[in-house]
Order: structure tokens, then C-alpha cells, then sequence
């Protein structure tokens, strides 16, 4: 019987199901998404790819043996404030964590205006409303030793007055609980106990890390999305299970790789945001393949352009997060955000006159000028369509129809108040969206010590493969892959199922040098443990366990930490001076030489243990490179095409993208349309269709 | 006492007299300039470029907190970064401590005329600096100077500034409470060049480290120092060889004409007059009971805006600031009040910025006046006054009405200095930062943050208690917001907090006190608002924290515990807190806008519901009306504050009422009109007419002087720190009894004339 290894994605519209057989072939099913009960669109999808392949879902579903799913249902509640109602019990005295929120705004690397301009800002709407959080006596200390014993009724009358409350869930943080955590698990008992229907989140399983405003963010986030998130993902797991599919589900995390659904049940927050994150992780794996070790992804959209790191194969991890100006614990892929895309509204500085592109938007509605939809700010967009880099008769596939004559009338006004001609403008316009985003991918990449020059960038999204090309020449990158074929489409189920089962376990405990290498030991042990429990239960055998632990390392009184990979599961004799090494070369690669002071003393801060088991690996089908030529009909037309290079209106060849063939190549200027994007090839650059039908401009 | 100005023969050259840059440099011959710039620049160039430039300063602000070492520095991100041309005006200025851009330009332009000859300034240099009467603002903010240099030209500067932990002085981490003179205080560096052809000088560098109780640390931060200019310097090397000299230094003189003209367009806006403040400091020296007068005027002329201090207090004690820091404080209300749309981009205002202080005064002192404590002290009182002359200027201006913050949190440090050996056997000293945590003062349009930092740091964060407690062997009690705190208006000011602590894992903690703001609020409202909490210390010496510990009954407020309340002084030196005396410090909150009776009621119930304000102070202050189910009679309210404005102008003589014009809005509750016997001040609810437009409209309005605790439910008696006796007065119009204004006042001061029409 052929076997299949399947990823599942749900978007805003569609759901997509992708089935690789063991020879890599592939089978691709769309199905409506169901947001009332995802899991509904999740086994329509699954039933119409069955039917592509002549099979009933049950028949599929048993021969199914990784079957890899990402959820948005937590982004969705906290996107649409539809989470649970939420109470949290904490130490007393210490109830307004998270409404001082360390006496910020949550600002700190997000939109400057809002920084600078202060009456534009407010703090976030409480997670929690001040009269839902309890505190209780209780108390440890610096050194783990509890000081002042849980008062157990005072927690029995927190409860109930929470359940009385109405809360259907509870959140539980204890300071210093990450060194002594019985406190909180007697809280967690209690509620056991007397409020069993509450679903239950305490900071030691979820995120036993060093600060009390991010950890107890963590823990009243995962207990805001808890409910809604652990309801699908059982109804989904139990109607799969009805259906014949017998593997545990593999559900995606932020972490990017996958766990089972107890664990996804316990830790819902490793969900949030895992849908950009299986773009990353789909990217390094098939990046890989096609032997792209390090890779920067960009997903350029409407409203947001989303950048993430692929280093030597590995994305690039943050160890903190931000939602909704909420930091919180979490090892996460990470994937930057920067709000410009194609709906970056173009203006004037009126006291100035200088011309301004971003950062406020046209959103999706009513949008760019050109969509009719009543917007009269022009955007990038409609600076794209006025150059002639998109078709308004063919947007889209022809689903949409752009008013160029309203983009052109609403770019003319500002032009006359620059005295530029419109497709001066225009191309002025996109050069400075371009050159943003250049400046955020250096940003992303030079602040991790990464040379922007050493890597290829994957252009997704509808807006991307119109004005990565010029962001990439700016940047010294020397490719521009725009995924193709079928995978491109289905890029984030691809992701999610060739991610590894992958659990990152972390325990934070500052230990100064000189290190006792049986203190480090101990902590790498018990992580060691703990992620042989989770592989064990994830029913994965011994022998495909795979380990490797990091120390977070800093200067001894310094604030930023530096992630340090260790070699093996402990430390030896000799390895304490060889951990000082690590960190100096480490440290100086990313903040250059001679900024490590060498005989400083040293602190740990955090362990970590990533336990992995490496999945079963999609494969990838390559196509036999065809001649250089273009067949003749791949040419649609020509349009006219302003070209800033050129400075002048150039009648340009349009080609279809779907007629281009592997190994086929073409030299700029020229556009290249699908029915997601249109490829803009500028004069002096080239493209070619590599064999697994990607395309690839050299910038 | 005479202003700069008047003292023409006064050298002033950052010796016995602040530096103050002469409006034409002195720079020596050997040094050649870059002096060559693109006046026609594209649009589209110029965005691209001026995009990277602001990238290469936010970049240099990051490398430095990834690398630095020193909490006081990280948390509160005491630092910032910037770019100026190479005859030191702004290009930018990061988003950091803001008043830092005042005593960065000014080190920039003494470097280029004194050092410039001898020894010389080349490329791969720096210079290290902090001689307050140079520029610095005070010892303990190290700049650290770079020249950009291309083709053997000075083509710009980047330059940063970052608090040390400690340099030196009498008081561990250098804030220095009981000094009298500078030579108690830090090691003082007037610009010296440390790094020469790339290199560190390492004898320089150990002269820098040897006064340090902590050298590694500032070693550390020194290298972050050298690493933020490194990479700043490379990176504006790369955009001369991507675009060309002449364009990039095109761009930069563009951006500060830009800011220029983003400046003059606002002040065509508004009409010319002038605009007074004044505020407090408490306590110059351990044991002193006096406060000491500080004063803010403003003048518009036009384009031109002329900032004085008249009438501030001669310079005493420990409590001053240098001609710099003065300058500083009030450059941080002008670069978030008017040129926050510019990124701060403040160089071009500055071209029409007179600051004409008075040397020998409290925030402009000559050598060699103690000036350790200045940004938490002198800087800080001088920046609040600032934010209301500005917004008082700028008020007349709907659009400009909306950038108007009132006075915000921590508007004093209450500081609480504390040495000892911590936990983990070694001596330790350190500023509790909690303060950092502030709060945001009312808008006009909008309540003002809970705890949403001070405003003078647009991004900081406040250390975990677990990263305090980690550090420093103290156990945290509570850290929490506190009712109240914010002050009252028709928009709230934000909500400030408290600390509270005990020593733990050590045998004792020897604490100083260094504050001001708790006998007198110095989070003042605006237009009506009511002034936020002070500042305060509650000590419980021999507390029964213990017998809490033991039978897990943990206090939320220092209320719970018994034991012996001691009244810390505002400059208390050497006390000891044991293990079992409580320790709890609040900081001040935002100052409210706008006449509490005019708050809505709904916002009232919120503010119930959120544990903002009490039922007391919604009764007393806001007049609503609460029933015994806690929530608002609507109906009885609006009555309540009816008869409390009929009863304020009960027998009160009229003026007749006038037909004039309205010219302009002054503030939330007054307008100027106009009618054939010219300007008049008018009842902005009512239109009663309160005199001519250039006489003090509050001398014909009611005038009632409270009991400052009467202004905050949190305020408590002043004499417990100061002997002057202290005044809410209080201005209420004669045709309907509403609240026009507030002032507070040491009694013995005359009534303020706070806005002038020219």
C-alpha cells in the first residue's frame, strides 16, 4: 500500500491539504475554510484529496503516516479578543504585573511614530482586567527557598471567586516559581480539585524562565487562547481517529517543528503565530534541498511584509515575543514584521514637502486607489500599476480589475506638488519601498552578526516578486527565488509537514563563573529527561531521539544574552574554559572583534535542551533543464513600462508564467505574470526557471 | 544677577562659566571640513537616504544596549545616539534620553574649537567627555565622541551618550546627595581624545577606569560606547561610497532644513506672547527645609522662541544643573512637543532657539557647584515647566492641541540609594530604578498611561523584581499601581506606583534618601487638571513583616504592617534598614487636564471598576454622586456640581458681559476675544469677560487657596519636609463658578501671570 505524508493549512479562505507519496509525487486539495469549526474544512479538504487520488477519507487517513497541521484558531481569538475570560492568581503584592507591564508602552522595535509621539499610544487592553487576578501569600526567593508558605485558603477563596466570576480559565505565575516550583502546582491542584472544569495554566510548565512580566504574559496568554485552541484541536483529533488515521496528529509551533496534541493541549501558545512559521520552516527545508544553506524569506503582502532568517539551514529563533505590545516567554522562530506592503499609503510632509511612503496603510479596505473601493490616498500599488508592473485587466487572473485611470489621477496631484512628472513619482515611489525593506532585511541580518551578501531571498506573497528584485541588488543578495510550481502554493503545509517533532525545553538559573559544572549538569540532565518523556510519549522509538542543549551566556552584570551551543549533553573538566571560548568567538561574531572582555566573569542564565526526532522527509521532484529559449508562445504582449534605470517608458514583453519551462531564460526588462503575482525583471537583470520550476531572478 | 546675554564680556568657555557656542566656530586650520554639499536632491534620493540614516542611528542605540553592562543605563536606556554634521548641528537624535540632545552639540562644537589645534582631530579618533561645564549633563554621562571622516575632510560626527554605573565621588554610583562642590563628586573629563588612529589609548583608558568602583562594568560600556560609534562610522562611510559626498551631506543639511521648515510653519500657526511657570525644588543638602524657586519663561517673537529662568534660585547645596542640562531638559519638551514629526530631528529649531539663562542660578551654575545629581533633580524640575509653557503656546492650535502632554510621573526621582554586600558576598551600590516605571500625564484629548515610563525616555522598561532581586539582596513586598495617584481632570494623568521592600539574605542595607516633590507635587495639571500624587517614603522601622511571613498573611500595603513609621528625610544619608523594616517608595503620576467636573461620568465609573480613584475622590474632586450599589446618580451628580459652582459665585459682584469675537482659544477654559475696546480674557463655557488680554485675567477671577492635600488624596502634610506652607489656589470664573485654573504655590509667592498675549 502507498503511504503518504500529508500537510494541512488553514488560511483565511482556503484550507489546504498537501499529500506526498514516497516517490515525492504530490497531491494538492483545496477546500473552503470553515471558521465557525475549522476541523470541518480540515476534512473536506482531506476527503477531496482522497478523491483526486480514488480513495475514500478513511482509506487515505490509514495510509497516512505523518500527518502535519497548523492552526490559527489562538492567533484568530487573540486577532478578534474572542479568547476566554480569563482569571490569575499570582504572588500577592505583585498583581499588577501585568498592567505596569515594566512601566512601558510595549513599543520597544515597533513603529517609531508611535514611540515618538506619545499621545498617538496607549498600553494594550488588559489580558487580564485588574479584578480578575488574585494574589496569594506566598513567597521564594532568589536562591529557590521558599520563604513564606502558600496560604492555601487564601487560594481556595481566589478560585471561587474567580469561577464565580464567571472565568473558564486560569492563568497561575508565582515569583521565582522557575527555581521552586511547588507553589504554583499546588495552586494547580487546588483548582484541580475545586474547579476542575477551569483549564489550568501554570508558568513552570509553560515557560520556567527568569522575569515575572513576560513569564506571567506567556501564561495569561496560553490561558486566554487555551479553551477555544485545545476544543479544536480534540475535535479534530478525535474525528481523525473515527476516520482510521492512527499516528498521533503532529500540530506546528512557533518553535518551528511539531508536537502531539497533549502537548499542544497543555501549551496552546506554542500555536500562536506557527502559520508564518511554517513558511520559515518549509523554506529552510526546501531550501536545503535545493541547496540554499542560508536563506532570508520575505512574505510581502496588502499590509505587512514579514521577514524571517534561515542560517545554515536553521531559522533564526528570538527567545521573547511581542503581541499586541505583550511580551511574552517563548522560544519562537523569528519572523519580523515591518507594516508597508502594497497598501503603504504615498503622501506629502506638508510643512516639508518631502515625499513619504508608509508606515500607515490603506489596509485592505477600502484600500489602494486603483481597487475602487473608495480609497483615495495613493499606495505602492498604485505607484506599481501606474509604471505598467501590473496588468489592470489581468490582476490577480483577471479576478480583479484595476482603475489605473484613478491611480494615475490620484498620483498626478502629489507629482504637481513635487514638480515630478507621474512616473517620476511613480518609480520614486517604489525605489523608496524597495529600499525600505532593504534597510529592515540589513537590519534583521546585521544585528545577528549575518552578511546579507552570503544569502538568497524567497519572495512570497502577492506584492514581493513586483520590487524584491531591486531591495536584492541593493542588498548584494545574489538570487531572488520566487517559489513556483505546485509547492509554492501550498508553501506553509509543505512547511508543516516536513517539520520535525521538536520540543525546546528551557530552564533559567543564573550561575556565575567560576561555573560548578554539576550545577550545569544537573539542569542539562533534567532537561535531558524531560524531553526523552515528551519523545516517549510522542510514541517516537529511543533510537531517533536527537538532543542539543545551548547555555544563554552573558557578561556578569550585563542585560542581553548570547545563545551558546554545547557539543555534548554535559560539561567537562576541561569544557568550562572551552564554554569561555565559545562565548568570546560567538559573542565577537555578532558584535564584532574585540567587544568580548576576556577575563570578565561570565553568568548562565538559561538552559536549554531541544529534543527532536527527525520526521519523515518529503521529497522533492526535480524536472530535466529544458533549452535557454523561450518557446515563442510563452510571450503575451508587450505593455508600456516605465523603468527608472532607463528613466524613460520602454514597450516591455510580458510572458506567461506558467509556460515557462526549467532552464529556460530571459533578460530584462520584462514582467512575468502568474495569477498571484507578476515578476518584475528590471533592465540589467535576468531569470530563469531553475528544476524545481522556481523562478529566479539575479538581481 | 544678570542673563548670558547681558554679560558680554564673560568668557564662556566651560571653565569658571558654562560653554555656550559662539554663533561662528573657532576651529583651527589644520582641520579641514567637509563643506561641500548637492542642493538639488530628488525627492526619492533624499527619502532613501534620509530612511538609512535614521536606520544607522536606531542601529547604533541597539549596539550599544546589546553590549553595555550597567542596569541603571539598560533599564531606564540612559543613552542615546546621534548623527550631526560636521560644524554639529542634529541630523538625528535616537529616541532614547531625550535630554541628552542638549549636551550633545554642545560637547561636539567645544571639541572643535579647543581641541581641534592641539592634539588634533583625525580620522579614527574619539573623545571621551563629561565635564558638565562643557556639556555634559552630568559627571556620570559619558559621551563619547566620533569624527566621520572622508577624503581627509570632516565630513560629520556620530557621538553617543551612556550613564555609567559608577565613576567615582563620595556616594557609590556617583549621585552624590551631600556634596557641596564637583570635587566630591565623579571624575570629570573635558573632551580628551581616547581613541587615536583606531586604537584605544590604554593609558587614557585606565586614567578613565582607576576612580570607578565598578571599572569592569564601565570597561564594558565602553566598549559598547566604542562598538555603537564603530558601526555608525562604517555605515555613513558606505553611504558616502554608495551615493557620493556631496549628495549624502546634501540630504543631511536637507533633513535639518526640513525640521526648519516643519518649525516655522508651526510657529506661523501661532500667535506671539509669553508664558511663565514655576515649580519647587526640596531640600539642596542634608538637613535643609527650604525649597528653592525655579522658573521657566517663554518667549514667542515670531519664529523666534527665547527661553529664560529668572528668578530661580541661586545654585546650593547638591541639587544643580550646568547651563547644558538646563538647556537639555527644555530641548526634550521641544523635540516631543514640536519636533516629534521630524523623528526629533531637532537642529532645524534650534536655529531659532535662544536659551538666555542666568549663570549662578540653580539650573545654570558656574564652577564648581556640585552637579552629580542634576538629571534627577535640577534637569528634571526644569523639563515639567517646559511641557507647560510649550503646550501653553501651543494650545491656540487645533492640530497642534493634540501633542500637548500635561507634566508626567517621576517628575522628581525619589531616589533610594543603597550600598552594602549582597547575597552573594560582594559590595554592591545601586539605584532602585523602579521610578523609570512613571507614568504618562493627561492629554487634551485623552487620559493619560498607567505606569507608561517617563516621558522624557520614550522607550524604557523597568527591571523584573526578579532581576532586582537576583542582583541585590532585597525581597520585594509589593510593586503596584496605586489608586489615586494619577492627578484629576476632565482627562486623568496615568497612575504612578509604589515599591516596597525589606533587605533579604543580608545582615543590613545602608540606605540615602535623595528626593524632592514630597511636600510639594511637581506633577502640576494643566488648564483645570489636578496635580498627581508626590513623591513618598514610608519607613516601618521594627516592622511585623515577620510574623506576615511566618503565618503567610502577606501585606498589599504598608497599612497592614505595625511598627514604629519613621519620616525619612528628602537627603536622610547612612540609615540602616534591617531585615524586618518595611521600606516602600512611590513616585509621582501624571498631571491631569481639564476641570474634573467636566469628566464624564462614564469615565468615572471605569476609573471605580479599574481601582484608578477611590468613591472619596470621585465624590470630593470629580463631584459625582455614588450609590450605596457603588454605582454613579447620574442625575444627582450633574446637580452635585451645579450647586457647588452656584455656591462658589454666591455674592460674587458681576461684569457685564461683552459682544465681542472670539480671536483664538487660550486653553481648555479660556479664549480670547475681541470687540471695538480690544483684547479680552472670556469664560470659555460661560463668556464672561475676565479683563484685558495683557493683564492677569486670574486677578478678577474668585480666588480660593486650599490645603495642597485637598489637590491629591495621596498628598499629605508638607511640614513634614519643608517650612514654607504651601497653597492649592485655586481660579474660579465669576459668571459660573467653573474652574478656570490651579496653581500651587508657596504661600508667601505672588499669583503667577502664566500666559501673556504680546
Amino acid at each position: 500500500m502507498k503511504t503518504f505524508i500529508c500537510g494541512l493549512d488553514i488560511g483565511g479562505t482556503f484550507t489546504d491539504c498537501v499529500l506526498i507519496d514516497e516517490l515525492g509525487k504530490l497531491t494538492i486539495a483545496k477546500s473552503p475554510s470553515t471558521p465557525s469549526d475549522f476541523s470541518e474544512g480540515v476534512l473536506n479538504a482531506i476527503e477531496s484529496a482522497a478523491t483526486k487520488l480514488s480513495l475514500s477519507s478513511p482509506e487515505l487517513l490509514k495510509s497516512i503516516e505523518v500527518l502535519a497541521h497548523g492552526t490559527t484558531v489562538g492567533t484568530n481569538a487573540i486577532i478578534q479578543r474572542k479568547g476566554a475570560k480569563v482569571g490569575l492568581i499570582t504572588t500577592k503584592g505583585h498583581n499588577d504585573v501585568i498592567h505596569i507591564m515594566r512601566g512601558s508602552r510595549g513599543l520597544a522595535g515597533q513603529d517609531i511614530k508611535l514611540i515618538v509621539h506619545i499621545p498617538e499610544s496607549s498600553k494594550p487592553d488588559p489580558l487580564v482586567p485588574k479584578k480578575l487576578i488574585k494574589g496569594v501569600s506566598e513567597r521564594v526567593d532568589c536562591f529557590g527557598n521558599i520563604v513564606v508558605d502558600l496560604n492555601e485558603n487564601e487560594v481556595r477563596n481566589a478560585i471561587l471567586e474567580l469561577k464565580q466570576a464567571g472565568c473558564e480559565s486560569l492563568a497561575v505565575c508565582c515569583l521565582w516559581s522557575f527555581l521552586e516550583p511547588k507553589h504554583e502546582l499546588q495552586i494547580k491542584n487546588i483548582a484541580a480539585e475545586i474547579a476542575p472544569e477551569m483549564y489550568v495554566t501554570c508558568s513552570t510548565d509553560l515557560a520556567p524562565k527568569w522575569g515575572e512580566y513576560e513569564r506571567t504574559t506567556a501564561v495569561a496568554l496560553n490561558a486566554y487562547i487555551g479553551p477555544t485552541t485545545v476544543g479544536y484541536i480534540t475535535r479534530l483529533d478525535e474525528s481523525l481517529k473515527l476516520m482510521g488515521y492512527k499516528p498521533p496528529l503532529q500540530i506546528t509551533h512557533c518553535a518551528g517543528g511539531t508536537i502531539t496534541v497533549p502537548k499542544a493541549q497543555e501549551a496552546p501558545l506554542l500555536t500562536l503565530d506557527s502559520g508564518p512559521v511554517a513558511g520559515v520552516t518549509g523554506s529552510s527545508y526546501l531550501g536545503s534541498l535545493m541547496g540554499y544553506h542560508n536563506v532570508i524569506t520575505t512574505d510581502l503582502g496588502g499590509t505587512s511584509f514579514d521577514v524571517g532568517v534561515i542560517h545554515d539551514t536553521k531559522p533564526v529563533v528570538s527567545y521573547k515575543s511581542t503581541v499586541h505590545q505583550y511580551e511574552y516567554f517563548l522560544p519562537k522562530v523569528d519572523v519580523q514584521t515591518l507594516g508597508t506592503g502594497g497598501g503603504s499609503k504615498v503622501w506629502i510632509d506638508p510643512a516639508t514637502k518631502a515625499l513619504r511612503v508608509g508606515p500607515e496603510s490603506a489596509g485592505a479596505d477600502p484600500g489602494p486607489v486603483c481597487y475602487g473601493n473608495g480609497g483615495t490616498t495613493p499606495t505602492t500599488t498604485d505607484a506599481d500599476l501606474v509604471l505598467g508592473y501590473l496588468d489592470p485587466e489581468n490582476f490577480a487572473g483577471g479576478k480583479i480589475k484595476l482603475d489605473i485611470a484613478a491611480a494615475q489621477s490620484s498620483m498626478q496631484t502629489l507629482a504637481d506638488q513635487l514638480n515630478m512628472s507621474l512616473y517620476e513619482l511613480a518609480s520614486g515611489v517604489a525605489t523608496i519601498a524597495e529600499f525600505q525593506m532593504a534597510d529592515l532585511i540589513r537590519k534583521v541580518t546585521v544585528q545577528k552578526g549575518l552578511d546579507p551578501r552570503e544569502f538568497v531571498v524567497f519572495a512570497f506573497g502577492g506584492a514581493g516578486p513586483v520590487h524584491m528584485g531591486v531591495a536584492a541588488r541593493e542588498l548584494g543578495v545574489s538570487k531572488v527565488i520566487v517559489p513556483q510550481g505546485d509547492t509554492a502554493a501550498v508553501w506553509c503545509a509543505f512547511g508543516a509537514a516536513s517539520a520535525d517533532i521538536l520540543h525546546v525545553s528551557e530552564q533559567a538559573k543564573i550561575m556565575s563563573s567560576p561555573f560548578e559544572k554539576e550545577s550545569v549538569n544537573k539542569i542539562l540532565l533534567a532537561l535531558k529527561e524531560r524531553g526523552i518523556r515528551q519523545l516517549n510519549s510522542d510514541g517516537v522509538h529511543a533510537d531517533k531521539h536527537q538532543f542539543q542543549y545551548s547555555l544563554d551566556m552573558r557578561h556578569r552584570g550585563q542585560i542581553n544574552e548570547v545563545e551558546v551551543f554545547l557539543d555534548k549533553d554535559s560539561l567537562e573538566e576541561n569544557s568550562l574554559a572551552l564554554l569561555r571560548e565559545k562565548f568570546v568567538s560567538r559573542y565577537e561574531q555578532l558584535y564584532g572583534h574585540g567587544a568580548a572582555l576576556y577575563d570578565a566573569r561570565l553568568e548562565i542564565v538559561t538552559a536549554r535542551c531541544r529534543a527532536s526526532a527527525i520526521s519523515l522527509k518529503p521529497k522533492l521532484n526535480t524536472s530535466q533543464l529544458d533549452q535557454r529559449e523561450v518557446s515563442p508562445d510563452m510571450q503575451t504582449g508587450v505593455r508600456k513600462i516605465y523603468w527608472a534605470e532607463d528613466k524613460e517608458i520602454r514597450s516591455t514583453s510580458i510572458f506567461d508564467g506558467y509556460k515557462m519551462r526549467p532552464g529556460n531564460y530571459l533578460e530584462g526588462p520584462c514582467v512575468i505574470e502568474t495569477e498571484t503575482t507578476s515578476i518584475v525583471v528590471h533592465p540589467g537583470q535576468s531569470i530563469e526557471m531553475d528544476s524545481f520550476k522556481n523562478f529566479v531572478i539575479n538581481p | 544677577m544678570s542673563r548670558i546675554s547681558e554679560m558680554p564680556d564673560t568668557n564662556f568657555n566651560g571653565i569658571e562659566q558654562p560653554y555656550v557656542p559662539p554663533k561662528q566656530l573657532n576651529i583651527s586650520e589644520k582641520l579641514k571640513l567637509h563643506r561641500k554639499w548637492s542642493e538639488t536632491i530628488d525627492p526619492v534620493t533624499y527619502e532613501v537616504i534620509r530612511h538609512n540614516l535614521w536606520q544607522i542611528n536606531e542601529e547604533h542605540g541597539a549596539t550599544i544596549q546589546r553590549l553595555s553592562g550597567s542596569p541603571v543605563a539598560m533599564y531606564a536606556l540612559d543613552l542615546n545616539p546621534s548623527i550631526l554634521t560636521e560644524d554639529a548641528e542634529f541630523v538625528y537624535f535616537g529616541p532614547y534620553m531625550q535630554y541628552m540632545s542638549g549636551v550633545t552639540d554642545t560637547q561636539v562644537k567645544w571639541t572643535l574649537e579647543y581641541r581641534s589645534e592641539n592634539p588634533g582631530i583625525s580620522e579614527g579618533d574619539m573623545f571621551i567627555a563629561n565635564d558638565p561645564w562643557v556639556g555634559a549633563a552630568h559627571q556620570q554621562d559619558v559621551m563619547l565622541l566620533c569624527p566621520v571622516f572622508w577624503e581627509n575632510e570632516l565630513f560629520c560626527w556620530v557621538t553617543n551618550c551612556l550613564h555609567q554605573y559608577d565613576i567615582g565621588g563620595i556616594t557609590p554610583g556617583s549621585f552624590c546627595p551631600s556634596a557641596e562642590s564637583v570635587y566630591e563628586e565623579g571624575l570629570m573629563l573635558p573632551p580628551l581624545k581616547i581613541i587615536e588612529n583606531y586604537e584605544i589609548r590604554k593609558d587614557i583608558e585606565a586614567v578613565y577606569l582607576r576612580s570607578s568602583r565598578k571599572p569592569q562594568l564601565v570597561a564594558l560600556d565602553f566598549r559598547a560606547q566604542v562598538a555603537g560609534n564603530t558601526t555608525a562610522r562604517e555605515r555613513i562611510v558606505e553611504l558616502i561610497k554608495r551615493y557620493g559626498a556631496e549628495t549624502l551631506k546634501g540630504v543631511m543639511k536637507k533633513i535639518i532644513d526640513n525640521s526648519e521648515l516643519s518649525y516655522l510653519e508651526k510657529m506661523s500657526r501661532l500667535p506671539d506672547g509669553e508664558w511663565s511657570d514655576r515649580t519647587y525644588i526640596e531640600a539642596c543638602r542634608p538637613g535643609d527645609r527650604r525649597t528653592h524657586k525655579v522658573m521657566l519663561g517663554l518667549r514667542k517673537e515670531g519664529s523666534k522662541l527665547i527661553f529664560t529662568n529668572d528668578g530661580s534660585a541661586p545654585q546650593e547645596g547638591a541639587m544643580n544643573a550646568t547651563y547644558s542640562g538646563w538647556r537639555g531638559s527644555i530641548m526634550v519638551a521641544i523635540n516631543e512637543l514640536l519636533s516629534w514629526d521630524q523623528y526629533f530631528a531637532c537642529g532645524g529649531a534650534l536655529r531659532h532657539i535662544e536659551f538666555d539663562p542666568t549663570p549662578g542660578t540653580l539650573n545654570c551654575a558656574e564652577f564648581p557647584a556640585s552637579v552629580s545629581t542634576a538629571p534627577i533633580q535640577a534637569m528634571e524640575i526644569s523639563l515639567y515647566p517646559a511641557y507647560n509653557v510649550i503646550s501653553k503656546m501651543i494650545y491656540p492650535d487645533k492640530e497642534l492641541r493634540k501633542d500637548i502632554m500635561c507634566i508626567g510621573g517621576t517628575s522628581q526621582w525619589p531616589a533610594t540609594l543603597f550600598r552594602g554586600t549582597d547575597q552573594w558576598g560582594e559590595k554592591y551600590g545601586y539605584l532602585l530604578v523602579d521610578p523609570i516605571g512613571g507614568a504618562i500625564g493627561a492629554f487634551t484629548m485623552a487620559d493619560g498611561i498607567n505606569t507608561g515610563g517617563q516621558a522624557r525616555t520614550p522607550i524604557c522598561q523597568l527591571p523584573n523584581i526578579e532581576h532586582t532581586e537576583q542582583n541585590f539582596p532585597i525581597l520585594f513586598l509589593y510593586r503596584k499601581e496605586l489608586t489615586d495617584s494619577g492627578g484629576a481632570g476632565k482627562y486623568r494623568g496615568g497612575l504612578s506606583a509604589e515599591s516596597c521592600f525589606i533587605p533579604h539574605n543580608t545582615e543590613k542595607v545602608t540606605q540615602d534618601t535623595l528626593s524632592s516633590g514630597n511636600a510639594i507635587p511637581t506633577s502640576p495639571g494643566l488648564m483645570g487638571g489636578y496635580p498627581s500624587t508626590t513623591n513618598g517614603y514610608t519607613f516601618i522601622r521594627d516592622s511585623n513583616i515577620f510574623d506576615h511571613m511566618q503565618k503567610s498573611t502577606m501585606p498589599e500595603d504598608t497599612s497592614d504592617l505595625s511598627g514604629h513609621h519613621e519620616i525619612l528625610q528628602l537627603r536622610q544619608e547612612n540609615f540602616t534598614q534591617n531585615p524586618s523594616d518595611v521600606y516602600a517608595v512611590r513616585w509621582s503620576g501624571g498631571g491631569g487636564f481639564g476641570d474634573p467636573f467636566d469628566r464624564d461620568l462614564e469615565d468615572i465609573a471605569t476609573d471605580l471598576d479599574t481601582f484608578a480613584i477611590t468613591p472619596e475622590a470621585a465624590k470630593n474632586i470629580y463631584g459625582a454622586i455614588i450609590l450605596s450599589d457603588g454605582t454613579i446618580d447620574a442625575e444627582a451628580s450633574i446637580l452635585e456640581r451645579k450647586k457647588v459652582k452656584q455656591n462658589r459665585i454666591a455674592n460674587v459682584p458681576q461684569i457685564a458681559k461683552r459682544k465681542g469675537t472670539r480671536v483664538y482659544e487660550s486653553s481648555d477654559t479660556l479664549n480670547i476675544y475681541s470687540d471695538a475696546n480690544g483684547e479680552y480674557w472670556c469664560c470659555a463655557k460661560c463668556q464672561q469677560p475676565l479683563g484685558d488680554s495683557r493683564t492677569n485675567y486670574k486677578t478678577l477671577c474668585i480666588q480660593e487657596n486650599r490645603e495642597i492635600s485637598t489637590s491629591n488624596p495621596l498628598i499629605g502634610d508638607p511640614s513634614r519636609f519643608v517650612d514654607d506652607a504651601v497653597e492649592f489656589r485655586q481660579f474660579y470664573c465669576i459668571g459660573c463658578g467653573s474652574l478656570l485654573d490651579n496653581e500651587i504655590a508657596i504661600a508667601s509667592d505672588p499669583v503667577i501671570h502664566d500666559v501673556r498675549r504680546a
